[in-house]
């Protein structure tokens, strides 16, 4: 009964391989088509200080020739694909200060969020989900259920700015997010795990819930739940961006909302492409730990 | 009894927001001037709006708007990526990759403003439902083409196939019964999505245009705690999302349920 | 020795006492530190507060006050103006500042290359001025002809040291001393700040400001309630109502603003837009008629809670200089706006407006998008509107698409909009009204004006803004109100009230009509 590393994860080599090469595709593609959107979106190159009565005509029409200048999409990308390769993504059309900066000084913030979201959101999904399938009674199955599913239906944004105003920390909010989404996945998980014979069997024998748990739950599972994780930093990214842009948190999540608002174009896709390598390292991940995981998992988001 | 319960009152939801021309006391956007912010009570039932707006009557177009459309732009996705999933696994894997990763918003940019200035106040909402709908179909065809991949490597496929069942009879009677609970379980998760999408949309000014009604623009006033205080009614719009978000949970749940027990 | 030890005594008590800070928020980024390339809001801001100016605007009585220059003459007819700098003057890296400076500051806002805003204030209406340095602390700037307001154009032109630093040293109160983009501003006080307060004492008197970019309002006005923000220095009337209800020691109003909100049809001729639709914009019968089914009282009383004043025309009853006091508050007449539309053709049948071919009356609205107290005038107007018989179609844009239908395409019918004005001189909306203007926002950049009005208020604006007297200027500017009036091109609805909320615990403020209306005087400003 006892499972080494190797066989935890089948025929990891050939994945992992093509995964990358898609990967590597994917982002190259995604980057593009962010680009291309936000370059063809109306308004582009037009100045949102425009509007005012001392602005003189001459500077605008300079400004307009000079960004349709340094803007042609395919020069664009090219030279941008350079800069980044170099690790460097130009300059923030609206900040005016390099885009690493700018993503350096608020990777941190909004690090942070995620970690504890993610952190105290599985945490909180497996002790919800534990107490629902240990307890195998029906009524404490529902309170648990009820709870997560009132959770559900609480937009995000809403449940971030009712902490914020009552001046409680948002991580909880973002927290909370993580549970109810995730929830539903985890109980799954530990239904199966805890209806499984070799267990049942243990669990006859009179072994204790921690070293049951251990044995036969955490350690079977150990990869779905890390695919599980992937899933919920991408609810938890998710989330943040309403809820920084709302609550006014000056992490990735803003800085992707003003760059939106501003079409802040070299800003936005160095975001997009950190927002494709995310999300595609991510698909890949549960795809090379396993096909199943990353269906129920996603089934989830 | 609670699945039945949450049944009725969609169903009465449904019911009140379809009749909202008929039922409902005001007009949507007729202004009361002189009893702007009114509370509660009277002619008023749930008080009026910053403009003099009856919130009832407000509340039931909304309705009418939200918890028809998103619904329908959640079946467009959930249709789209059954589509989607005839082409090969690796196709569909990277488009959607790309897909959930560039900025969206930007086309609801691009559809408010190339759309003809006089457009159809209606008409807009819809393309937006509608434009909403398309851009989610990589979420849920991910998903689809994870369950057909897993039912590809089952063991009763490849007895099915072993026994020589014809490749459509698989698929329409064996594979399909089993892709629609995945479906409906898509539809299940990207409807109330879809409802919050517009609401933030509408944050941006990019969701339902003034003065027609949604949750999305309702919500909009909670950001005024203050005006809450004022007047609790300013909640109910929040409360009627979420008792709907839970009703749809509980029907589906169970729904869900008996077709793994059957 | 005596003054050393007096030096050694006030540096301790400085010491001693607990630095004291300011504490506000900007809504955006500033884009620049620069101060002859300001063109955005919160530039402006830092600018004010750290750039060091000749001469000062007092934004409460309106009059010219020294600052770098201790004293300045107009000569010849007001072609020439002569500055003499105050004795020791330094920046705040501790360079001396002299009239170089000076002169250099100037040839560079002159310089094309540069494309500066300041530029276009300084240049005379024949070229650039000459400028002639007297001395280390003299300086005299000559245009060919009378410049206007020669004295008052040097309240905006920051002087800047030598270089092009992102974070240039100054020569006002303060400087900037750390800049986290999208985060905050860090500003310390210019430790080589000239002025002094009537006992010796050095200002500022606030040792440092800590600006930080919040960009939303509700979360502005929450933290300023919980006093982690001294001051709001622009504040919404809903917010405005809270701080009174919740502190009320700390909201003041001051009155009518000089900004506006406006409404105005597209007259140019755009292919987007119909023969006859733009036959009806081009009426001025039109244009009053939905003017006076406009309830202006009812857009102050909803849409600002009553912190706003009914609109007379294009100069705000804030602005006492300039104002057309012959000019009245628009009363809402939807009777007469019937007669108006009647006169010009129009029938009323069966509660829809149509034209003498039978067109039914109706126009889209463009406003942009996110800002709700437009989104929320513009629905009032279509109530108001409807009940004329016209049909109006509210368009929420992006700013960014918003401009490009109203300044590049034409591509629209109607936009509703509002300007922020920073200078009580009208010479400012020059652009405005200039029929070759580009803010000439009924048809920009014309070649000819198209109308016999046009041509009379290009005239006029060209007399308000170049010539000498004061009396010729105020009759030029008070035609111009008159015919904009008359004509309507631009539909004047409100003039905001401005709000403010500050701390009681900041002391020495006064509040100002024009802008940085709070902290104009922000070096006499104590924090208790």
């Amino acid at each position: 009964m006892t499972k080494g590393g190797s066989a935890l994860f089948p025929a990891l080599g050939p994945r992992l391989m093509r995964s990358l090469g898609t990967l590597a595709i994917v982002v190259l593609l995604g980057g593009f088509a962010a680009a291309a959107l936000v370059r063809y979106g109306p308004g582009f190159c037009t100045d949102e200080n425009a509007w005012n009565p001392q602005y003189s005509a001459s500077s605008e029409e300079a400004t307009r020739r000079r960004c349709e200048d340094e803007n042609n999409l395919p020069q664009f990308y090219l030279r941008y694909l350079r800069g980044a390769v170099e690790g460097n993504f130009g300059t923030s059309k609206s900040y005016g200060v390099p885009v690493r900066e700018l993503i350096e000084s608020r990777v941190p913030i909004t690090a942070g969020l995620v970690a504890f979201g993610v952190g105290g959101g599985v945490l909180l999904a497996g002790l919800f989900a534990w107490i629902a399938v240990w307890s195998r009674m029906p009524a404490v199955e529902a309170g648990v259920s009820g709870v997560v599913a009132v959770l559900l239906a609480v937009p995000p944004a809403v449940l971030a700015l009712g902490f914020f105003l009552q001046e409680a920390p948002i991580q909880f909010a973002v927290s909370l997010t993580v549970l109810a989404r995730i929830f539903g996945t985890v109980r799954t998980m530990l239904h199966d795990a805890y209806g499984s014979s070799p267990l049942l069997a243990a669990r006859a024998r009179g072994l204790g819930p921690i070293a049951l748990g251990w044995r036969y739950v955490l350690r079977p599972l150990a990869p779905r739940i890390l695919a599980l994780f992937g899933v919920a930093v991408m609810i938890a990214f998710g989330a943040l961006v309403p809820i920084e842009a709302l609550c006014d948190v000056p992490g990735i999540g803003q800085l992707a909302w003003k760059a939106a608002v501003s079409r802040d174009l070299p800003l936005l896709s160095a975001l997009s492409l950190i927002i494709t390598f995310l999300v595609a390292s991510i698909h890949s991940l549960g795809e090379v730990l396993a096909g199943r995981t990353s269906r129920d998992s996603e089934a989830a988001v | 009894m609670w699945k039945r319960l949450a049944l009725i009152f969609l169903l009465l939801v449904g019911t009140s927001a379809l009749l909202s021309p008929v039922i409902a006391p005001f007009s949507y956007s007729e202004q009361f001037r002189d009893s702007a912010n009114a509370p509660p009570g009277g002619k008023f039932l749930l008080g009026t709006d910053d403009m003099g707006r009856d919130r009832l009557s407000r509340l039931l177009y909304a309705t009418a708007v939200s918890a028809v459309l998103a619904p329908a732009a959640a079946a467009l996705s959930v249709l789209l990526a059954l589509l989607a999933c005839a082409f090969p696994g690796l196709v569909v894997g990277g488009l959607t990759t790309i897909c959930l990763s560039i900025p969206w918003i930007f086309l609801f940019i691009i559809l408010r403003a190339e759309l003809p200035l006089n457009t159809d106040p209606s008409i807009s909402v819809l393309l937006t439902f509608a434009l909403m709908g398309v851009a989610g179909w990589a979420g849920p065809a991910r998903v689809f083409s994870g369950s057909i991949r897993e039912m590809m490597e089952s063991g009763w496929m490849l007895q099915a196939r072993s026994a020589g069942i014809a490749g459509w009879r698989i698929g329409l009677v064996y594979a399909w019964p089993h892709l629609r609970s995945v479906a409906l379980a898509q539809f299940r998760v990207l409807a109330p999505v879809y409802i919050l999408a517009e609401a933030s949309l509408g944050l941006l000014g990019l969701g339902v245009a003034e003065p027609m009604p949604s949750w999305g623009n309702l919500l909009r006033d909670l950001q005024h705690p203050d005006m809450v205080r004022q007047n609790p009614a300013i909640l109910a719009p929040l409360l009627l999302l979420m008792l709907c978000l839970l009703a749809i949970e509980a029907v589906a749940v169970k729904t869900h349920e008996k077709e793994v027990f059957r | 020795m005596k003054s050393l030890i007096a030096g050694l005594l006030v540096a301790l008590s400085a010491l001693a006492a607990s630095p004291s800070e300011l504490h506000f928020a900007l809504h955006g980024d500033p884009r620049t530190f620069d101060p002859l390339h300001v063109e955005d809001s919160n530039s402006e801001i830092v600018r004010y507060i750290t750039a060091g100016v000749l001469l000062r605007v007092n934004r409460v009585t309106d009059q010219l006050q020294p600052e770098l220059a201790e004293s300045w003459k107009i000569l010849d007819g007001g072609k020439a103006i002569t500055f003499r700098l105050r004795a020791g003057l330094k920046f705040s890296d501790g360079t001396p500042l002299t009239s170089a400076d000076v002169a250099r500051t100037i040839q560079k806002a002159l310089d094309p290359k540069e494309n500066s805003p300041a530029g276009g204030t300084l240049k005379g209406a024949q070229g650039a001025p000459e400028i002639v340095v007297g001395g280390p602390r003299d300086i005299t700037i000559r245009y060919a002809a009378p410049k206007p307001s020669i004295d008052r154009i040097f309240d905006s032109l920051g002087i800047g040291p030598e270089g092009n630093a992102k974070m240039p040293a100054t020569a006002g109160p303060y400087f900037v001393a750390e800049f986290r983009p999208g985060l905050s501003l860090q500003l310390k006080r210019n430790p080589n700040y000239w002025k002094r307060d009537g006992s010796g004492r050095q200002l500022p008197y606030i040792d440092s400001i800590r600006i930080d970019i919040q960009g939303n309002r509700d979360i502005e006005l929450t933290r300023f309630l919980r006093g982690e923000l001294h001051l709001i220095h622009k504040i919404d009337a809903e917010s405005f109502d809270r701080v009174v209800r919740e502190k009320p020691g700390s909201a003041r109003n001051g009155g009518a603003s000089l900004d506006s909100e406006f409404l105005w049809f597209n007259q140019a001729p755009a292919k987007q837009v119909p023969e006859w639709k733009r036959k009806w914009f081009q009426s001025s019968a039109f244009r009053h008629g939905v003017s006076q089914a406009i309830h202006r009282n009812d857009l102050a009383a909803l849409n600002y809670k009553g912190h706003a004043h009914p609109a007379a025309g294009p100069i705000s009853t804030a602005n006492r200089t300039w104002f057309n006091a012959e000019l009245k508050p628009l009363p809402a007449n939807p009777a007469n706006a019937a007669k108006l539309f009647a006169q010009d053709g129009f029938q009323l049948k069966d509660g829809v407006l149509r034209d003498r071919d039978g067109h039914a009356v109706e126009f889209s609205l463009v406003t942009n998008a996110g800002n709700r107290i437009r989104e929320k005038a513009a629905a009032l107007i279509q109530d108001d509107l409807k009940k004329v018989g016209i049909k109006v179609n509210i368009v929420t844009l992006d700013i960014g698409s918003l401009l490009e239908r109203i300044r590049k395409t034409m591509d629209y019918e109607a936009a509703l909009l509002g300007f922020t004005n920073v200078d009580s001189d009208p010479m400012e909306q020059m652009n405005v009204w200039l029929s070759s203007g580009a803010e000439h926002a009924w048809w920009p950049s014309q070649k000819t004006p198209a109308t016999p009005w046009e041509s009379r208020l290009d005239a006029l604006v060209m007399e308000q803004s170049t010539a000498i007297s004061m009396a010729v200027r105020k009759k030029a500017a008070v035609e111009i109100q008159r015919i904009a009036v008359a004509e309507e091109p631009i539909i004047y609805l409100v003039n905001p009230d401005y709000l403010v909320a500050v701390s009681p615990a900041v002391k020495g403020f006064q509040i100002a009509v024009a802008p940085p209306q709070v902290f104009w005087n922000i070096e006499w400003l104590k924090l208790e």
